[in-house]
């Protein structure tokens, strides 16, 4: 409950505070001390110290499972805001409303680790996408931000649209709104007809919109293009993330086997969002591009999470946005800092910056999922959820999961080799020493939940 | 179970259900439908340039609608738009008052506070500063 | 002691070394050799009194077990990250951080010729092994003990490669590293029969639950355990890298090749004893591995040349009478052996290094002699040494040696035979070298002579200390001839390691053997010395004498049969399989992911419109396979 009064007074604290104060740096201080208190908030919650207690009629379930990811989210967002903040207030004049935007997200978000009822889904979805609409057109003179946005928005729009529709044939298929963990909702009763399932199929598909899985995923690319960088990045990890944990929630209350149909459907929209994700961004030539299609490679493995919906998958999906936020936030920063997008771009960092050079390999290291960092454990959950749930035919499912993620080596390794293999003078704009401290940490942050994952798992459990 | 087998089960168990609805369906597409037609077959035609021109209340047209026209006013639409939506809120919760008591009484009160807060913080932007 | 105290005191053991690691590896203290030298000495000694004050807590209060935290945690496994401190872990710390501080020391002095980054370099190597060594005798499962094991391989590798500008050596140090992986690959995989079999590695569950092991359980995972014994503590066929290993400097050879890393396979066994006393099938085969090593290794060592060549053959040779021990059920005498070996051989090692370090890294023995007047110091405490390893009572050697013996002939009587015989080969050895050393006249240039002098007091002190327990290291094990209740270290041993049935001899039986055995040896050495001192063997040794001298063509024969129709192999598959099929192939996948790229590529248009059209698509054919999960089967087959 903390987090989702917290972020709203936060982010229209900031909103005044943008007018009676136009000190850049000031607003960013502004931000973090909010996100701080947040998280405190969060973190107090978490541990049922509660500071307001509203009667929500059952629309909303706190659990620990819920109460993880919004610190996750919101630590994510503190360290992503201590990195990339000097980069925020590049952006455009009103620095203010970008934060005041950052936290209704996080308000969006905090709704959806903790609904219980389909309406607050839908006010958690439109809470936190109508934001990044805007943010994505955060930079008004440039048109390749203005596209994005409208683009965004319409098929925002458009997804939004068929969300509804689906939650209004569920509510015609039982009467309520409810989410029942005893009568759940991906075994609707067939005696109420088609309704109820074809209902779940189109939240299905909208929210498949929302983390950019395949077939739905064409906005990807050119909205985390045509963005600003800094909050491409912001898009990239946080927000997707809670479309999972949103997706998690809707889904794996069930308690039975996965029906047939989804059984063919959901490997189908797994492989799919692999096989574009993964062989897409082979051929990019940007590296903010080909981490556009690396994110929807990423959430191809998250959906691994959909199918095994159990407690593997669970922790597994904390792992995954934990591991896939903190590398990405991390690459995203030093990409915010460079003056080529290009994989050339990189030629030759290492030795002008051995140390950004470093961090960023560690953060690639994790994407790709290589051992001892946060990232093999992350897709080693995931595939470990997959076989749980569905034995010896969900192998084959596992196999090419595995053959795409030795493809995303390949990419991943393309900036690696350029940083360290490839003679070259890549240009980077000024680092601070808190920064360089901030990426370090981060890094650290990512081996040691590569080599000790029970660090982060245990805390769903205390 | 598939798919297939819940359009059948619809189809023998609740078919009937639906029937009056068919109906429904068929009686309104079937009345416009044949209104139109009607009145295209039975109704006098006389064409000519001036009966097929543009014409409002007496006044003749000059130029075209799709002038520029300031933002400003967009601006001004869209708010208002959104404030008599917010306002709207007010219905359900008089209708409640009683029933809702003070829990209610406070729910509507942050309601208001924070929409007087969005209202405050555009008249402070100037937004609905013409001139401006 | 209070657990916590326990806990936090063999965590600092541990770290001490590690941070000495981290420190030097980074440079910490830039040029400064003395620096250098000071913190890692200081790290591995504060490891030593901590290492003490352990050993006093075990020996009043028991053993401890303390975790620290989960490792790994997968449905039913469990790993925890925990070190078990008991009586036999206890006396490894103290030999490790000991000698392990001793050889410091002297490393200081011996390595002072090198660069400032380079000696940083060796400490930090050093630093790391003593703390993957620490790790590998405190770890409470098998897990931790094989961090330890595969740390000191790695460090190992890297200390024998650390001249790296000699080709050769860093040849001998690939060498050591792929014999110790063939043996790391047998104990692995009896870890993971282990783990299959009792879900389990820590220590205590194991032994609890050895009994529901079957008979054929455990002979394999005994038998796999016993390869990675004989890739790290260099048996019969996996002991060739040893004497290669003599390529890094000599107090490495020392510490790691002759008092610690070498026998960790014989602190495995020992740690496993309930394992293998379960096993008659493994017992015999470690027991006849290590009698033919014993002898085999001695064999060579009677014609090589090299100080440091007979002293690694001389090494490999003991490993295999502690193999024998472990064998032939006494433990006991096994950890005792390589206690007092500990003790004599790296005082023999580093007496060698003393040597080559005067004659300026001259160790070709046959160009020595007469080294007795100028190297007075290390000449007495080099004889010390080998009257220690050639059992010469009252030298610890004596007492290890022949507890072994002892049990060997309670087991079979042609073991103690054969031990007996490569207990004479062992002595007559020692005192060639001795002889050919130390006595005589000096056979070297003029101008070496003329520098020849006692090495300074950093190593000569460590040589003393070291002398001194080789000398009295043998009391703490006074067999029960002699004195009833006498034996300190298996009462100390004794709630680790349970005494075999059938070890004891009729006191007048064991009085006879010990004075054959003895006999056997005086007159070996007498022999030697008497052979050497006056004419050394200088020319090159023709005959069977030959055969020895260039070690049984063992290298050879590896090559020939292991080697060479490797490399045809490989040069098969290289040229005609990759060439043609894998590279194809791997290049077509490739290429194939590069083409579909580009075409996956054009869908992504720009278009709104076209975008929500393909959604819409999707969404339809969503509907349709869920709808009828045959859908895709059907329209594909409607198609053709």
């Amino acid at each position: 409950m903390n987090a989702i009064i917290l972020s709203a007074i936060a982010g229209v604290v900031m909103m005044f505070s943008g007018i009676f104060s136009k000190n850049k740096h000031a607003l960013t201080n502004t931000a973090i001390a909010g996100l701080l208190i947040l998280l405190i908030g969060n973190i107090l919650d978490t541990y049922h110290v509660y500071t307001i207690t509203v009667n929500t009629h059952d629309m909303l379930h706190f659990d620990k499972f819920g109460a993880s990811f919004n610190s996750i989210a919101i630590g994510a967002t503190l360290l992503y805001v201590l990195l990339s903040g000097r980069d925020i207030e590049k952006v455009g004049v009103n620095v203010a409303e970008y934060y005041a935007l950052v936290f209704f997200a996080l308000c969006g978000i905090s709704l959806l680790s903790s609904f219980n009822s389909l309406l607050i889904l839908f006010l958690g979805v439109e809470i936190m996408s109508i934001p990044l609409y805007i943010l994505t057109g955060a930079d008004k003179k440039n048109l390749k931000g203005n596209e994005a946005s409208l683009k965004y928005f319409l098929m925002g729009a458009f997804s939004t649209g068929i969300m509804l529709m689906g939650i209004a044939l569920l509510y015609g298929a039982t009467g309520n709104f409810e989410i029942n963990p005893s009568q759940s909702l991906i075994n609707v009763p067939l005696t109420h007809g088609i309704l109820g399932p074809l209902g779940l199929l189109f939240i299905f598909i909208s929210l498949s919109f929302k983390v950019s899985a395949a077939p739905f995923h064409f906005w990807t690319p050119d909205v985390y293009d045509g963005a600003p960088s800094v909050f491409t990045s912001f898009m990239a990890t946080i927000i997707k993330s809670a479309g999972f944990i949103a997706f998690i929630r809707l889904f794996s209350s069930r308690s039975e086997d996965l029906e047939v149909s989804w059984q063919v459907i959901l490997p189908l929209v797994i492989v799919a969002t692999l096989l574009i994700g993964n062989i897409t961004a082979v051929f990019q030539q940007s590296v903010k591009r080909m981490l556009a299609y690396s994110s929807i490679a990423q959430a191809g493995f998250m959906l691994f999470a959909l199918y095994g919906s159990n407690d593997l998958a669970r922790e597994g999906i904390i792992l995954y946005a934990t591991a896939y936020s903190l590398a990405t936030i991390g690459i995203f920063a030093i990409l915010i800092r460079m003056k080529d997008y290009t994989f050339d771009g990189y030629n030759g960092l290492a030795k002008k910056q051995p140390l950004l050079a470093f961090v960023n390999t560690v953060f690639l290291l994790s994407l790709a999922g290589i051992p001892l960092t946060a990232g093999f454990f992350a897709k080693y959950y995931m595939l470990a959820s997959a076989i749980k749930e569905g034995g010896h035919s969900a192998l084959w499912l596992v196999i090419v999961a595995l053959l795409f993620a030795a493809v995303s080596v390949y990419y991943y390794f393309r900036v690696i080799q350029a940083m360290y293999f490839k003679d070259g003078e890549a240009e980077m704009s000024e680092t601070n020493k808190g920064f360089r401290i901030l990426l370090v940490i981060i890094a650290c942050i990512i081996i040691l939940i590569g080599i000790y994952p029970s660090l982060l798992l245990d805390r769903l459990y205390f | 179970m598939n798919g297939l087998s819940l359009f059948l089960d619809v189809n023998e168990s609740a078919a009937v259900d639906y029937f009056p609805i068919a109906v429904q369906l068929i009686f309104a597409v079937g009345f416009v439908v044949t209104m139109i037609a009607v009145s295209a077959w039975a109704g006098p035609k006389r064409k000519t340039s001036d009966k097929l021109e543009t014409f409002t209340s007496g006044i003749a047209t000059h130029g075209d609608a799709r002038q520029p026209m300031a933002v400003k006013y967009f601006l001004v639409a869209i708010l208002f738009v959104l404030f008599d939506v917010e306002v709207i809120f007010f219905y359900p919760y008089a209708v409640n008052f009683r029933a809702l008591g003070w829990d209610g009484f406070y729910a509507v009160l942050m309601f208001v506070a924070f929409f007087l807060a969005g209202f405050i913080y555009i008249i402070k932007k100037g937004a609905l500063d013409w001139e401006g | 002691m209070s657990e916590t105290f326990v806990k936090i005191l063999l965590g600092f053991i541990v770290l001490w070394p590690f941070a000495g690691f981290v420190l030097n590896g980074l440079g910490w203290h830039g040029n400064s050799k003395k620096a250098i030298a000071r913190y890692a000495c200081y790290m591995v000694l504060s490891s030593f009194v901590a290492s003490v004050v352990i050993f006093f807590a075990i020996k009043s209060h028991g053993a401890y077990t303390v975790t620290y935290f989960n490792f790994l945690d997968t449905g039913s496994l469990k790993i925890s990250f925990s070190f078990q401190a008991d009586q036999l872990s206890s006396l490894f710390l103290l030999i490790i951080t000991g000698v392990g501080f001793l050889i410091h020391v002297y490393s200081a002095a011996y390595m002072h010729e090198e660069e400032p980054k380079h000696y940083a370099r060796y400490f930090a190597y050093l630093n790391l092994f003593i703390f993957f060594m620490l790790l590998l005798v405190l770890g409470a499962n098998y897990v931790i003990m094989f961090f330890g094991w595969e740390g000191v391989g790695l460090c190992s590798y890297l200390l024998i490669g650390y001249w790296f500008k000699n080709n050769e050596y860093n040849y001998a140090a690939r060498k050591a590293f792929i014999m110790n992986r063939i043996g790391d690959l047998g104990f692995l995989l009896g870890i993971f029969w282990l783990i299959s079999k009792l879900a389990t590695v820590d220590y205590a569950t194991v032994f609890a639950q050895a009994q529901s092991l079957s008979n054929f359980d455990v002979t394999m995972i005994t038998l796999l355990f016993f390869v990675g014994a004989m890739g790290k503590s260099a048996q019969i066929p996996l002991y060739t890298w040893l004497p290669d290993a003599m390529a890094g400097p000599t107090p490495v050879s020392a510490l790691i090749h002759a008092a610690t890393m070498v026998t960790a396979g014989i602190y495995m066994i020992a740690r496993s004893n309930v394992l293998y006393s379960m096993s008659e099938v493994t017992m015999n085969i470690v027991a006849i591995v290590g009698l033919v090593t014993a002898l085999f290794a001695a064999t060579i060592a009677l014609k090589q040349n090299d100080i440091k060549k007979v002293l690694a053959y001389s090494t490999v040779s003991q490993l295999g009478y502690m193999f024998l021990g472990l064998g032939v059920g006494a433990y006991t005498g096994a950890v005792f052996h390589v206690m007092t070996h500990a003790f004599f051989k790296a005082l023999l090692f580093l007496a060698a290094g003393s040597v080559i370090h005067a004659m300026h890294h001259e160790q070709d023995i046959r160009k020595m002699g007469g080294l007795k007047k100028y190297l007075p110091i290390t000449h007495i405490t080099f004889l010390l040494g080998c009257l220690a390893i050639a059992g010469i009572p009252p030298f610890s050697g004596f007492f290890s040696k022949d507890e072994i013996l002892a049990a060997a002939y309670a087991k079979n009587p042609l073991y103690w035979g054969l031990g007996v015989a490569g207990a004479a080969m062992t002595a007559f050895y020692m005192f060639r070298l001795y002889a050919t050393t130390f006595l005589g006249s000096f056979r070297g240039t003029h101008d070496q002579e003329h520098h020849l002098k006692e090495s300074p007091s950093a190593m000569t002190i460590p040589l003393i200390i070291l002398a001194l327990l080789s000398v009295l290291g043998g009391f703490l094990g006074i067999p029960e001839v002699f004195a009833h209740d006498s034996h300190l270290l298996k009462t100390f041993l004794s709630p680790v390691i349970a005494t075999g049935a059938g070890e004891h001899l009729e006191h007048g039986t064991e009085y006879m053997l010990m004075g054959i055995s003895v006999a056997i040896a005086a007159l070996a050495v007498i022999f030697a010395i008497s052979k050497y001192k006056k004419t050394p063997e200088l020319g090159e040794p023709a005959g069977f004498g030959k055969i020895l001298s260039n070690k049984w063509y063992i290298d050879e024969l590896y090559d020939t049969v292991i080697v060479k129709p490797l490399n045809v192999l490989a040069g098969f598959l290289k040229n005609i399989i990759e060439k043609s099929g894998i590279d194809g192939l791997v290049n077509g996948v490739g290429r194939l992911v590069n083409y579909s790229s580009r075409q996956l590529r054009l869908l992504q248009s720009g278009q709104t419109g076209s975008y929500i059209l393909f959604m819409v698509l999707a969404m339809i054919v969503i509907i349709f396979l869920w709808i009828d999960d045959h859908f895709i089967y059907k329209f594909i087959s409607g198609l053709f």
